[in-house]
């Protein structure tokens, strides 16, 4: 399992016509359907998984999320990868009548989750709902204020590709915050950590959700993913300006945020 | 960070709860629609912000009260204050001295902060109301009875239990002095404060014809 643990280095080691899914290779055509049958599978415990899962917790990173995002009243907000609408949610309330939000996800199964639990809550009028794949947003340039995308970045193919999309449709003036698990940064915790995931997550999602194997990608997917450092040096490539990320509970999640200019 | 995310949590929880139990209260949060008021209480290590909507977000602010005031909108208010100056904000005709005494800043839209003030002091909430609907009209209303003859009682005992010890201190055990003999006390204070002003006020006149 160790050997895996090197993310940014697994990452960049990627050939050019394949990619990571979880610890396997893959053809780079065929990753997305995998994630989408993934979510597919998980789409209706999406919400008591992750209460499950994180104990409670990954509410709170959302919220420190939204708390620096700096969403004010009328602006425009694109939640990418927003699945089932938490931070959604809370925008369009932020934004109020004249802003907008648009939760964008490329799983249609998420997404009419998200919707059917948005509109129960009453929460219609300033949201929009578009299928779209990071890696190609269908909106103009110059289009968003904020942009967020939380715990969706690791299944995106092409990242890179993705975060330079994401920097043609902010506005000048506009922040990106993604919200993604990284690397714990003390050894004790990543151990700890390692052993939940591998062991305990899993058998979880068979309980729970009768799905063992996508709460293993889960897992494996997270391993693979750039850690802090190559994140942020990502935003850069990407042109983002003032560029910098907070560790939440000891960097099992990171927070990172980049200015467009 | 969670500190902070887990307190806006219980706050924001607490607040809409708090809401929900007054029907009337829908009314007043409607008045606020759009309004955003930033609270800054020393020593608390950072500000939270009251969005106003068909309910209440609280959101952590991390910006400094200055910075805070540079970007604020017609529809919002930033105070700053300290957690022991918070009581007094009740009263409505202190605020001015309050200001003065820089116990409290206020910037932006002033109407929000009494709205928001209204909003929770108009609170009605019918206790027996709430628990009948989780029990019986009879257990709730003896459970409500209970609970004021209780609190009724016991603020009786401890009022007897001030105004005895209170004796005790002043007639059995001399502990203390008597509230007459203070005001005694304190009336040949001030007579002797005024005789010797009266010296002083002679002595002076004296050097003065020397001089």
């Amino acid at each position: 399992m160790s050997d895996n643990q090197n993310t940014s280095s697994s990452v960049e080691a990627s050939s050019a016509s394949t990619t990571h899914f979880g610890f396997k290779q893959v053809d780079k055509n065929q990753k997305a359907s995998m994630v989408a049958n993934v979510f597919d599978s998980v789409a209706a415990k999406y919400d008591v998984m992750n209460d499950l899962m994180s104990m409670g917790v990954h509410r709170l990173w959302k919220r420190y999320t939204i708390d620096c995002s700096g969403v004010r009243t009328g602006q425009k907000v694109l939640d990418i990868a927003g699945g089932t609408g938490d931070l959604t949610a809370k925008f369009s309330r932020l934004v109020g009548p004249t802003g907008r939000v648009t939760l964008a996800d490329i799983n249609l199964s998420m997404l009419e989750v998200g919707r059917d639990k948005l509109r129960d809550r009453g929460l219609v009028g300033n949201i929009d709902y578009v299928q779209a794949d990071a890696e190609a947003l269908p909106f103009p340039d110059n289009h968003f204020d904020v942009v967020t995308m939380a715990f969706g970045l690791r299944n995106v193919t092409e990242k890179q590709n993705a975060l330079n999309s994401i920097y043609r449709v902010l506005k000048p003036g506009g922040r990106l915050l993604v919200l993604e698990f990284s690397k714990p940064t003390s050894e004790q915790l990543s151990k700890l950590y390692d052993v939940y995931s591998f062991h305990i997550l899993p058998k979880m999602g068979q309980l729970v959700a009768n799905d063992a194997e996508s709460y293993q990608y889960l897992a494996e997917s997270i391993r693979m993913h750039p850690d802090q450092e190559t994140l942020k040096g990502m935003f850069e490539t990407a042109g983002f300006d003032q560029c910098d990320y907070q560790n939440l509970t000891g960097g099992i999640v990171a927070l990172h945020r980049g200015y467009k200019f | 960070m969670p500190t902070s995310a887990l307190a806006s949590t219980l706050i924001e929880s607490g607040i809409n709860k708090l809401l929900s139990l007054d029907e009337a209260s829908a009314a007043r949060l409607a008045s606020l629609k759009g309004a955003r008021l930033i609270v800054y209480l020393e020593p608390l290590p950072n500000a939270f912000m009251l969005v106003f909507s068909e309910r209440v977000d609280v959101l952590s602010v991390y910006d400094s009260f200055d910075e805070t005031v540079a970007n604020l909108s017609p529809l919002d208010c930033c105070i700053s204050t300290s957690i022991q100056t918070l009581p007094q904000l009740k009263e409505t005709n202190q605020l001015t001295r309050l200001i003065q005494q820089n116990k409290l800043n206020v910037e932006g839209e002033l109407a929000v902060a009494q709205k928001v003030s209204a909003l929770f002091q108009q609170l009605d909430i019918d206790v027996e109301e709430i628990i009948a609907e989780k029990t019986s009209d009879v257990f709730a209303h003896q459970s409500v009875k209970t609970v004021k003859a209780i609190q009724e009682k016991t603020s009786n005992v401890f009022a007897a239990l001030a105004r005895n010890i209170g004796n005790v201190m002043v007639e059995e055990k001399p502990v203390a002095a008597h509230k007459l003999a203070v005001m005694h006390f304190s009336d040949e204070v001030n007579a002797l404060r005024d005789d010797t002003a009266r010296l002083e006020a002679r002595l002076k006149r004296l050097e003065d014809t020397e001089n």
